[in-house]
């Protein structure tokens, strides 16, 4: 342990040779009082042991003596000798032991002072070699003992390593074999740079630290651990003979764990250390604790920015507690969202591969328009709008392509029919509903952009999506896959399921009314205004319904009022149609067909298409119940329960 | 009976040093540090002073300097007991106004001759 041997001073060996006499002088003294009490003739036992105590005492006062001999100027020893003093006083300690120890173990308890005064040799032995009791601790073992079992239970620390600082070699020696006793690791530092350099380069569980030392002193060297980010959290011990009460005060304010006064009491001094290396390893258990929760946290972050790896929490979820769960729920939580995105993934991918295939095909499906204001390619709309082309028509209105001459970028235009914004009030519905439209922003939904006039003529402008309707797929493709149906379905909920947390109803979801663009993102169109068209015509007035019948709920056939359910019904026709190529229900005039949907139960869709899982099928059957309150509670039930099935 | 006063911080010491000294036919009264000492001395009526050099609060050497000073305990005769032994201790002893000294290991037969000696003057 010891990396040279520095001469220690005429003072220092005054000291030591003080501490190492102080013992021999109580052995010797005890020694002598009792051997003048025993009575010649008698105790023949106690007088061997104590004069060969004696004998062996002033044998060892005379080395210690010669060794450390002072009044001259060469007064200077080295450690190395210092050490082997050390080993030489071992023989004698061990002879006064083994004369003692015996004797007190014979000694009745009823002879009290005997007892405490062969008991107070036995401590002085022990005192003469620093840290080595030679078993004869009885007292202060019990001490001992008490103390490891109060801070050493969690031995699963381990043995700690700790870095003894004194410029004084004794002491350092004296410090350095106790603490390995102890079972520590010990390395020393002569000074306060090489203790610096060698906690840089080491890891220490705890520093034990002399105050006055030269060059460096131990406040110098406390100030830059306490200053380094990586050394802060070490704790330090000062020791000192310094007992005044200011050079601890400034011990502790610069940031040191405790306080040792020289000379060292073995007990305090091992309760001491344990309890600063409890404090630190408390203290290492928050710190890696503290760190696994912003493993956690950059977890979500990293889900966030899609760059989760699953499983690499796996040494947080390792843990027993509440964090270890909380990584685990989190993980799988997001292994399975990942199933599903890959899920929804392949399904949006067959869509596509479904529109190819449809794309290729003619789009005489598309509409005739019903063409009441037309405008004509090339032709400025409202001052701000040149038409490209007309795109479709329906029973709002003509839906033009054009370019929005102010923002540079294809809008789509609707014109509506007069009869719907035939008076002030019904304008004015138009515009409360426009607003409510504009609130919702989803990448499911067409964004409505503005309402208005021009030469007569209102219209709306929206954002224009180049794709196909699912109207055009499905004509195209006769039915679609399950995978695909699913893509559309999910989509489609999503969108209504924003739009309903809005207070907006569609109220008009049929296949003419979703957009599929060319990644397969489904955007649903006139969310809100489908319901004005409604107002403007009524069934029982004109016998005519604006948009499909066949997609509508009985209550919307019956003119009832219309809720988020409607829209939960209208979807579960269009997943119908989607997964069958047919209506649920199908009739040759509207009052039979309203006649069937308000009387009759659907065939389930697996009976049409034996590939439809059961469970989508019946989730089908559930949206299309003919009672509101039989439906599926919300769209996000609805999303919900399709996730489960892709 | 010769009254002695134990200065000693030590307790194995002040115990052992003052056992012994009973059984030679002292009596003893012990003080724990300087301060102590200082104080006892001033009240009771001491024959000599036995007094540890290396003291808390008050050392023995300043206690010594002070019992000097103060007329009821100028001519108490002390005996300085040091255990450090280091050069020139027993002229500092004598110089702060000590009447021997003697180090530590106690050897009682030595320290007893050198307190027969002074208390009977």
């Amino acid at each position: 342990m010891t990396l040279n041997s520095p001469k220690l001073t005429p003072e220092q060996i005054a000291e030591l040779r003080h501490d190492l006499r102080t013992p021999i002088n109580h052995i010797v003294g005890y020694a002598e009082m009792l051997l003048e009490d025993i009575p010649d003739s008698d105790h023949a036992d106690r007088r061997v042991a104590l004069e060969e105590t004696l004998v062996v005492a002033r044998g060892a006062l005379n080395l210690i003596n010669a060794r450390l001999a002072t009044g001259s100027a060469d007064a200077r020893i080295a450690s190395g000798e210092l050490s082997e003093l050390y080993e030489e006083l071992r023989e004698p300690q061990k002879k006064i032991v083994n004369a003692v120890a015996p004797l007190l173990a014979s000694t009745a308890a009823s002879e009290e002072e005997l007892v405490g005064d062969l008991r107070r040799i036995l401590t002085a032995a022990e005192k003469l070699v620093p840290g080595e009791g030679g078993g004869a601790e009885a007292g202060s073992e019990e001490a001992d003992k008490t103390v490891t079992e109060d801070t050493g239970d969690d031995s699963e620390s381990g043995p700690a390593r700790v870095l003894v600082v004194d410029d004084v070699e004794a002491n350092r020696d004296l410090l350095s074999r106790r603490l390995e006793r102890e079972g520590h690791v010990v390395e020393c530092a002569e000074n306060g740079q090489s203790a610096l350099r060698t906690i840089r380069e080491r890891s220490f569980d705890l520093v034990l630290l002399d105050v006055m030392m030269p060059e460096i002193d131990g406040y110098e060297v406390l100030g830059q651990l306490k200053d380094d980010p990586t050394t802060r959290d070490i704790p330090v011990i000062m020791i000192s003979a310094l007992d005044d009460m200011e050079s601890v005060v400034r011990c502790i304010e610069a940031g040191a764990e405790d306080y040792l006064p020289k000379p060292f009491d073995p007990v305090l001094l091992r309760a001491r250390i344990n309890a600063s290396l409890e404090k630190k390893r408390l203290r290492d258990h928050e710190i890696e604790y503290l760190r696994q929760v912003s493993r956690v946290t950059e977890a979500a972050s990293a889900v966030e920015a899609r760059k989760y790896q699953p499983g690499s929490l796996a040494d947080v979820s390792a843990r027993g507690d509440e964090l270890g769960k909380l990584a685990r729920v989190f993980d799988g939580m997001i292994v399975e969202v990942e199933a599903r995105e890959r899920r929804l993934r392949d399904q949006v991918s067959d869509l596509r591969s479904e529109i190819e295939a449809a794309r290729g095909a003619s789009r005489s499906a598309e509409e005739p328009g019903v063409d009441f204001a037309s405008l004509s390619p090339g032709e400025r709309f409202a001052d701000r709008y040149e038409v490209i082309d007309a795109i479709g028509g329906g029973g709002m209105g003509m839906v033009y392509r054009a370019r929005d001459l102010e923002l540079d970028e294809e809008i789509a235009i609707k014109t509506l029919r007069p009869e719907m914004v035939s008076d002030a009030a019904l304008v004015d519905r138009f515009k409360t509903e426009i607003r409510l439209a504009r609130k919702i922003s989803h990448r499911n939904v067409v964004r409505t952009h503005d309402f208005g006039e021009s030469s007569g003529v209102y219209y709306l402008t929206m954002e224009y999506v180049e794709g196909i309707t699912v109207r055009e797929l499905i004509d195209s493709r006769g039915q679609l896959g399950v995978s695909s149906t699913l893509a559309i379905g999910s989509q489609l909920a999503e969108s209504m399921e924003v739009a309903h947390e809005q207070g907006v109803i569609h109220r008009d979801i049929k296949p003419q009314n979703l957009l599929l663009d060319a990644d397969g993102v489904l955007k649903v169109m006139d969310f809100g205004v489908a319901r004005l068209a409604e107002r403007t015509t009524s069934l029982t007035e004109a016998g005519l319904i604006v948009g499909t019948p066949a997609y509508m709920s009985p209550e919307q056939l019956l003119s009832e009022s219309t809720e988020a359910s409607s829209d939960l019904y209208s979807a579960g026709v269009l997943l119908y149609e989607c997964l069958t190529g047919k209506l649920p229900f199908e009739a040759e005039s509207t009052i039979s067909l309203i006649g069937r949907v308000l009387n009759i139960e659907p065939s389930p869709p697996v009976e049409i298409n034996a590939d439809i899982p059961d469970a989508l099928s019946a989730l089908i059957l559930e949206l299309l119940a003919k009672k509101p309150e039989e439906r599926l509670a919300s769209a996000k039930e609805l999303r919900e329960r399709l996730s489960q099935i892709g | 009976m010769s009254k002695i006063l134990l200065v000693e911080d030590n307790e194995m010491n002040r115990d052992m040093l003052s056992r012994r000294l009973v059984r030679k036919g002292y009596e003893v009264a012990m003080a724990v540090d300087g301060r102590e000492g200082i104080e006892m001395a001033r009240t009771g009526e001491y024959d000599l002073i036995l007094m540890d050099m290396s003291l808390p609060e008050v050392d023995g050497w300043e206690a010594t300097r002070q019992l000097r000073a103060a007329p009821e305990t100028e001519s108490v005769p002390i005996i300085a007991l040091t255990a450090h032994a280091m050069a020139g201790d027993r002229e500092k002893a004598l110089e702060a106004g000590c009447d021997d000294y003697d180090t530590k290991p106690i050897e009682l037969d030595r320290l007893l001759s050198k307190m027969e000696t002074l208390l009977s003057k």
